[in-house]
C-alpha cells in the first residue's frame, strides 16, 4: 500500500514535470510561431520575408569550379553568377556581359576560335570590389590548375589563353573551333582579389576560407552560413549591383528523406520542395501546392551494347533492336507509372526543339510487329522454353540499372512485356556507386557486362553536344577511363559527332544534327522511356518563382512571398 | 506385482509400477513450456504463418505474384485483390505470401550460419583455451566493437551486385537474398559465440568430461557428442530470437536501400516500397508490416517461454 | 586496479588495429568516390583519372592503408600529373591525429565528425534516460504486480513495440503527430530537423524536436530493459535477504528500492555501459527520417558516396569507444560489486 501509494507519486511527478516542459516548449514555438506566420504577411510589423526550400541532399562545396552536383550549382544564382544565364525556356540571355557573343557583333571571330565578351561596368562583389576581366582570368587560371581539386577542367583545359585588352573585356582563345562554348563557359567566378593570394603563397586554393564560406559574392544574396546537416542561410546582398531581392532571407533545410519532405511541404513548413516524385504530385496538389515541371535536357534512356566480340549477338541485328522498342509499352509505363506527367522522349535532342528539326516520332507499342522482326531476324523459339533462341543462343538479355524505385518498377514491366515476345531480360539493380564505377575500377557496366544499360543522361544541355559513342571512348586497358559504355563503333556517327563539335556556324551544325538524330533512329542505338525534367513543388505563398533547366532560379531576386 | 524370492530385492521389482519413468529433457522442457500461455500462442501463431507462405504457395501461383497489371496499380483492396495492389499493379496478398517465404527462410538459413560460426567459435575458444581463446576472443571482440548496422551498410555494399539469380525450390530468386543472408550471419554471431564459451569454460571442468577423456575419446567428440549437447539451452534461446532478429535486420537493411532487390519479393522491401505512400495506400505497408510483426512478435514469446522453459531457476514456471 | 586498467588499454591496442584493417579492406570495395563526382552525369574521363590522382586513390591498397595510418609527408607524390614525383605529402596519417579529408567536401574529417556528434550524443542520451528511468519504473511495477491485468497488457503492449521495425514507429508517428494533428487543428510536433531555422538553435527548439525521435527510439528497447529489469527484481525479491529485511519491519519503500533495486541493478549497469558506445551509432534510421543531423546520417551520406577517410573516422570512434566503455564498465561492475575482483 505504502510503496504502491509512492510509485503512483512518482508518476504523477514525472507526468507534471513532462507537461511542464512541453508546455515552455509549446510556449517557446508559440512564440515564436508567431513572427513565422508574420514574415509570411509583408503588411505585418517590420518581420523579415524568409523562403524555407528543402533540398533532399547536402551540397557538398559551394566554390564554383569544385562541385559538380546540381544542389551546389543552385546557390550560384543566389550569391554568385554565371556570366549569361538561362531563362524558363532555357534561352541565354546577358547577366555579367552585356551583350552575348555572336559572330554578327564580332563577339566570335570568323575562324570561331576566339570568344570576345564586353563586360558590364557596373558589377561588383558584395565588399565593393569591382568585377572585372580579371577575375574570369583568374577562374580560368584555377580550373586547369594541377594544384586544385576542382570536379572538372572541362572545357578550361581546352583554352589556350585568356587575356584582358582591358578591365571590360575578355578574350578568350581556344585550341580548335569549340562549338559548346556557350553551355560551358563561367559558371560562377572566384573572387580574385580574395583567393589569388592564398594560391600565391600556398600553391592552392583547396583549403581557402572562401571555399567553404563564400561570405563574399556578387548575387543578389550573401551567403551567412552553412551548419552542416541542417540548413543554409542566404540574405540579401544590400550591396548588390542590380535590382535588389525582394525576399529577405533564404533558408534551406537538408531533408534526406522523400517521405519525410513530403510529410514537410504538406504540413506547410516549407516553401519549395525540389526532385518530386510523379508519385507524390497528385497529394501535393491536393494540399495546395503548385507543381512546376521544367525540362532540362535529361531522360531516362535505355543505352544497347552494339559490338561483335562482347555484346549478345541479337543485339548486332538492327531488328531486334527494334523489336525491344516495339515490344515494350512506353506510353503505357508514363501513364501508369508516372502519372502521366512526362512524356516519351524520341530523341536525345527532345529538350532542344532547334536541333531536333524535324522532331523525330516514338516506335509504336507492337508487340505482334516486334515477334515479327525477330522472326525475320532468325530468332525463333526452338527448343519451346518460351524464349527465342538462334544457334544455340538463346535471347537473353541483361539489363541494369541503379537502385531507385521507379526504375525497378519500370524494369519489372519492360521484364513482363519483353517476356511475352519471347526475350528474357535479366534484372539487376546495382547501387550507383557500384555501377559507375570506372573500367579500372572493374566497373560492371564499363566493362561491358550489361547489354542494356539504363539511366539518366541528355546532351551537354542547352548545348547539344554528345560524347558517348565515340569510337575513341571505348575503354580497354590502355584507355580505362573511356566513357563509350556501349562499346559501339560506327564510324558514320563518329565522324558526324566529331564534326558537329567544332561547328560554331550554328546552321551548319544543326545539319550535322539532323543526321545524328536520324542515324540514332535509325540504327535504334537508344531507347527512351521517359523525359526526367526538375519537378518542383511551389508553397502558396511563393510568388513569381520561375526556374530554367541550366541556371536554376535565374530570377530569385523577383521570388515574392505573400500571406 | 512377480515378487520373487530372491534375497535381492530391488532388481525385481516392476519399476513401472512403482514409479513413472524419468522425463527426458525434451519431455520436461514440454511440460513447463506448455504452461506458458504466451509462447503457445507464439508457436500456434508462427506455424500458422508459415502455412500461409508455404502453403499459399499452392493457392496462388509465382507468375500470379509477379503480374504487373499496371492499369489497375494502386487500387485498395477489393474482393479481386483482397490486399489490394502495389505500384506497377501486382496482388499484394500473392505477395506476402512469397514475401514471406523469402523472409522466413532468410531467417532461418541465417540464424543457421549464425549458429554455425558462433558455435564452432565458442566452442573451440572455451575448449581449448589459453592462446587459441585469446586470439578467437579478440577477433570476436574486434566483431562485437562494430555496431550490427554499420557491418550491415557496409557489407551489403561490398557483396552487392556480386551474386546472380538462383534457382531454388521451384522458384528463381535474387542473388541479393543469398548475399543478406551471409551478411546477416556473419554480423550476428559473435553473441552466441560468448555464450556457448561460457558454457563450454564451465562445463569442460566436469567429471564426464574428464571420464570421456581418460577412456581416449577424441576432442572433437568431446566437444560435440559431449559437452554441446549440455549446453543446448541457451543455444535454443539464442537460436530462436536470432531468427526474429534476422528477419527485423532484413526490414531495416531493405528500407535503407540495400536488402533483396525487388521483383522480388520480402516483407523488408515491401514496406520500402511503401514509404511515400504512408497516406494515400496504407495497403501497401499495413498488410507486410503486420506480417513482420506478428512473425517476430511470436518468435519472441517463443523465445521468452524456451527460456523460462529450460531455465530450472527462473520463477515464471 | 591502476595494473588492470592499463592492461586492458594496452589489449585495445591491438584490437584496434585489427578492426581498422577488417574496415579499411571491406571499404575499400564499397564503391568508388570518384564515379558519383560528375554530379548528374559520369565523370568525364579526364577528370576522371586527374581527380584518383589527387586523390591519391591510384595507389595500391596497402599503400593507401598505410598513407592512412602514418600519412605521406614523409614521401612525395606526383600532383600535377606529369609522371614526376616531387611534392612532398601533406598527411599526417591517424596516429598522429589527421584522419585525412573527406573525399566528398574536401573537409577534415575530425571537423566533419566533430560537427554532428553532439547532436547524435543529445539524442542518445536523451533515449537512454527516458529507456532507463520508463523501464526502471515499468520493470519494478510488473515485477511487484506480477501477471496483474495493468502488467499483462503493459507486457503485451511493450512486446508489440519491441517486435516492430525502428522505421515504422517512426514514420507512423510522424504521420499522426506531426502531418495529421497540424490538420484536425490540435497542437502538432515538427515534422524534420533539430530546430527550425528561423528560431535558432534554443534549448526549447531541441526539446521540442526531440520528442518524436527519442519516442521511436525508446518505444523498441524499453520492452527489452523492462523485462529484464523484471526478471532480476523477481530474482532478487525471492533472496534470503530481502525476507529478512522485511521480517525485521523495514519500510517496504526502503526495501525495494535500497535493498532490491541495488542488487538488480547490477546487471542493468552492464547493459547500459555495453549500450553506450553503440548509440554513437546514432540510430542511423531514425536520424535519416527525422532528419536529424548526426553521425548516423553522416554515415549513411558519405557511404553511398563511398567516402573512405570519414567512414573510417566514424568507424574508428566508435570502435574506440566501445573498447573505452567496456572497460570502464568492468570497473564500475567491480566497484558496485565488493565480491568481484580482477585478478591477474
Amino acid at each position: 500500500m505504502y510503496h504502491k501509494g509512492n510509485l503512483y507519486r512518482v508518476f504523477c511527478v514525472l507526468i507534471i514535470l513532462g507537461m511542464i516542459i512541453s508546455a515552455c516548449a509549446q510556449a517557446a514555438t508559440e512564440v515564436d510561431v508567431v513572427p513565422e506566420k508574420a514574415t509570411a504577411a509583408p503588411t505585418a510589423p517590420p518581420e523579415k520575408k524568409v523562403a524555407t526550400l528543402i533540398y533532399t541532399q547536402e551540397f557538398d562545396s559551394l566554390a564554383p569550379l569544385y562541385t559538380s552536383m546540381w544542389f551546389s550549382w543552385t546557390t550560384w544564382q543566389m550569391n554568385n553568377h554565371w556570366a549569361w544565364e538561362f531563362d524558363e525556356k532555357n534561352e541565354p540571355f546577358p547577366r555579367l556581359v552585356t551583350e552575348i557573343p555572336s559572330v554578327e557583333n564580332g563577339g566570335i571571330s570568323e575562324d570561331g576560335t576566339t570568344i570576345t565578351m564586353k563586360l558590364r561596368d557596373d558589377i561588383k562583389w558584395s565588399d565593393n570590389t569591382p568585377l572585372t576581366a580579371d577575375d574570369f582570368i583568374f577562374t580560368w587560371e584555377m580550373a586547369v590548375s594541377p594544384a586544385n581539386l576542382v570536379a572538372t577542367t572541362y572545357p578550361y583545359d581546352m583554352i589556350e589563353s585568356v587575356t584582358a585588352p582591358d578591365p571590360q573585356t575578355v578574350v578568350v582563345k581556344f585550341y580548335e573551333p569549340f562549338a559548346p562554348w556557350l553551355a560551358n563557359l563561367w559558371h560562377g567566378i572566384l573572387p580574385a582579389h580574395i583567393l589569388r593570394p592564398i594560391f600565391e603563397a600556398e600553391g592552392t586554393i583547396d583549403n581557402a576560407e572562401w571555399l567553404r564560406s563564400p561570405t563574399v559574392g556578387c548575387g543578389p544574396y550573401n551567403f551567412v552560413e552553412w551548419e552542416s546537416g541542417s540548413y543554409a542561410r542566404y540574405v540579401r546582398n544590400e550591396n548588390y549591383w542590380g535590382t535588389p531581392a525582394k525576399i529577405d532571407e533564404i533558408f534551406i533545410r537538408f531533408v534526406p528523406d522523400d517521405a519525410s519532405q513530403v510529410a514537410a511541404l504538406k504540413a506547410g513548413d516549407a516553401d519549395l520542395g525540389t526532385f518530386i516524385a510523379y508519385s507524390d504530385v497528385p497529394g501535393l496538389k491536393e494540399a495546395g501546392l503548385n507543381i512546376v515541371v521544367e525540362p532540362n535536357g535529361y531522360s531516362e534512356w535505355m543505352f544497347f551494347l552494339v559490338n561483335e566480340e562482347i555484346g549478345h549477338p541479337a543485339l548486332l541485328d538492327v531488328r531486334v533492336r527494334k523489336a525491344v522498342a516495339m515490344a515494350i509499352d512506353r506510353e503505357g509505363i508514363v501513364r501508369d507509372l508516372l502519372g502521366g506527367i512526362p512524356k516519351v522522349p524520341a530523341s536525345f535532342w527532345d529538350a532542344l526543339p532547334f536541333y531536333n528539326d524535324p522532331p523525330l516520332t516514338n516506335y509504336p507499342y507492337d508487340p505482334e510487329g516486334a515477334k515479327d522482326l525477330l522472326d525475320e531476324a532468325g530468332w525463333i523459339d526452338a527448343d519451346g522454353d518460351g524464349v527465342r533462341d538462334k544457334d544455340g543462343v538463346a535471347l537473353e538479355l541483361e539489363h541494369a540499372t541503379t537502385i531507385r524505385e521507379i526504375r525497378q518498377d519500370a524494369q519489372a514491366v519492360m521484364q513482363q512485356q519483353l517476356g511475352e515476345v519471347g526475350i528474357k531480360l535479366n534484372v539487376n539493380p546495382v547501387d550507383d556507386t557500384l555501377y559507375f564505377a570506372s573500367y579500372a575500377d572493374n566497373g560492371p557496366a564499363a566493362r561491358g557486362e550489361y547489354d542494356i544499360q539504363e539511366w539518366s543522361d541528355g546532351p551537354l544541355f542547352p548545348d547539344p553536344d554528345i560524347y558517348y559513342w565515340l569510337c575513341s571512348e571505348i575503354p580497354s586497358d590502355e584507355y580505362p577511363t573511356g566513357e563509350n559504355w556501349f562499346y559501339i563503333c560506327d564510324e558514320e556517327l563518329d565522324a558526324l559527332i566529331q564534326l558537329q563539335s567544332t561547328q560554331v556556324n550554328v546552321t551548319e551544325r544543326k545539319e550535322t544534327f539532323t543526321k545524328i538524330n536520324q542515324l540514332f533512329y535509325d540504327q535504334v542505338y537508344i531507347i527512351g522511356l521517359w523525359q526526367d525534367p526538375d519537378v518542383y513543388a511551389v508553397g502558396s505563398h511563393l510568388v513569381n518563382a520561375k526556374f530554367s533547366g541550366v541556371t536554376m532560379f535565374f530570377n530569385i531576386a523577383e521570388w515574392d512571398l505573400v500571406p | 506385482m512377480t515378487e520373487t524370492a530372491d534375497p535381492i530385492p530391488v532388481a525385481s521389482f516392476n519399476q513401472d509400477e512403482l514409479e513413472t519413468p524419468p522425463l527426458t529433457l525434451g519431455q520436461l522442457t514440454w511440460r513447463r513450456f506448455r504452461r506458458h500461455k504466451m509462447a503457445m500462442f507464439g508457436a500456434v501463431v508462427l506455424i500458422l504463418l508459415f502455412l500461409y507462405s508455404f502453403g499459399g504457395a499452392l493457392v496462388l501461383s509465382e507468375k500470379y505474384a509477379n503480374f504487373a497489371d499496371t492499369p489497375l496499380r494502386l487500387s485498395s483492396p477489393s474482393l479481386e485483390h483482397p490486399f489490394g495492389t502495389d505500384t506497377i499493379g501486382r496482388d499484394v496478398l500473392a505477395r506476402t505470401i512469397y514475401g514471406g517465404q523469402i523472409s522466413l527462410i532468410i531467417g532461418l538459413t541465417a540464424v543457421l550460419i549464425e549458429n554455425i560460426i558462433g558455435i564452432s567459435i565458442g566452442a573451440l575458444a572455451g575448449y581449448y583455451g589459453g592462446k587459441v581463446d585469446a586470439l578467437l576472443m579478440r577477433f570476436t571482440e574486434a566483431m562485437l566493437n562494430i555496431p550490427e548496422i554499420f557491418l550491415l551498410i557496409v557489407m551489403a555494399k561490398y557483396f552487392g551486385g556480386k551474386i546472380p539469380e538462383i534457382n531454388m525450390l521451384g522458384r528463381e530468386f535474387s542473388g541479393s537474398v543469398v548475399v543478406i543472408v551471409v551478411i546477416i550471419g556473419l554480423t550476428s554471431w559473435m553473441y552466441l559465440a560468448r555464450i556457448v564459451r561460457a558454457e563450454f569454460l564451465s562445463l569442460k571442468e566436469n567429471e564426464f568430461v574428464l571420464a570421456a577423456r581418460a577412456t581416449g575419446t577424441s576432442n572433437f567428440e568431446i566437444i560435440f557428442r559431449h559437452i554441446l549437447p549440455n549446453s543446448i539451452a541457451p543455444i535454443m534461446v539464442a537460436a530462436t530470437l536470432g531468427v526474429a532478429n534476422a528477419i527485423l535486420a532484413e526490414a531495416y537493411i531493405s528500407f535503407l536501400g540495400l536488402g533483396v532487390q525487388p521483383p522480388t519479393a520480402t516483407w523488408g522491401n515491401m514496406l520500402d516500397g511503401a514509404n511515400n505512400y504512408l497516406e494515400s495506400a496504407p495497403w501497401l505497408w499495413f498488410f507486410p508490416g503486420l506480417l513482420i510483426l506478428l512473425t517476430v512478435l511470436s518468435i519472441n514469446f517463443l523465445g521468452d517461454g524456451l527460456r523460462d522453459a529450460l531455465d530450472p531457476r527462473s520463477r515464471a514456471a | 586496479m591502476g595494473r588492470y586498467i592499463l592492461k586492458r588499454l594496452l589489449q585495445g591496442i591491438p584490437l584496434l588495429f585489427f578492426i581498422s584493417l577488417i574496415l579499411f579492406v571491406l571499404m575499400m570495395n564499397t564503391g568508388d568516390p570518384v564515379a558519383t563526382m560528375g554530379g548528374r552525369r559520369v565523370t568525364r574521363s579526364g577528370d576522371y583519372e586527374r581527380l584518383r590522382r589527387q586523390l591519391g586513390l591510384d595507389k595500391p591498397i596497402y599503400l593507401q592503408y598505410i598513407y592512412w595510418l602514418v600519412g605521406n609527408d614523409w614521401t612525395k607524390t606526383d600532383v600535377d600529373g606529369d609522371g614526376i614525383v616531387e611534392t612532398p605529402g601533406t598527411r599526417r596519417g591517424v596516429l598522429r591525429g589527421d584522419f585525412g579529408i573527406s573525399l566528398l567536401n574536401r573537409k577534415p574529417v575530425l571537423e566533419v565528425i566533430g560537427e554532428r556528434l553532439p547532436n547524435t550524443l543529445i539524442l542518445m542520451v536523451a533515449s537512454e534516460v527516458v529507456i532507463i528511468v520508463g523501464a526502471l519504473l515499468v520493470g519494478i511495477y510488473s515485477a511487484l504486480r506480477q501477471y496483474s491485468l495493468l502488467d499483462n497488457i503493459i507486457t503485451a503492449l511493450l512486446f508489440i513495440f519491441y517486435s516492430m521495425p525502428i522505421f515504422f514507429i517512426a514514420l507512423i508517428s510522424m504521420y499522426i503527430f506531426a502531418v495529421l494533428f497540424k490538420r484536425w487543428g490540435l497542437p502538432y510536433l515538427p515534422t524534420v530537423g533539430m530546430f527550425d531555422p528561423q528560431v535558432g538553435e534554443t534549448t526549447a527548439q531541441i526539446l521540442w524536436h526531440l520528442v518524436l525521435p527519442v519516442l521511436s527510439i525508446s518505444l523498441i528497447s524499453f520492452a527489452a530493459y523492462s523485462r529484464y529489469i523484471r526478471s532480476t527484481m523477481l530474482e532478487v525479491m525471492s533472496q534470503d535477504y530481502i525476507r529478512t529485511a522485511r521480517a525485521k519491519g523495514l519500510p517496504k519503500r526502503e526495501v525495494i528500492f535500497i535493498h532490491a533495486l541495488k542488487n538488480a541493478s547490477l546487471p542493468i549497469v552492464t547493459v547500459v555501459g555495453l549500450d553506450l558506445p553503440l548509440l554513437l551509432g546514432g540510430a542511423v534510421v531514425t536520424e535519416r527520417i527525422f532528419a536529424w543531423p548526426g553521425m548516423g546520417r553522416l554515415f549513411l551520406d558519405h557511404i553511398d558516396r563511398a567516402d573512405l577517410p570519414v567512414i573510417m573516422g566514424i568507424l574508428m570512434l566508435v570502435a574506440v569507444a566501445v573498447v573505452v566503455f567496456q572497460i570502464i564498465t568492468d570497473i564500475v561492475y567491480a566497484w558496485l560489486d565488493p565480491r568481484i575482483r580482477y585478478e591477474k
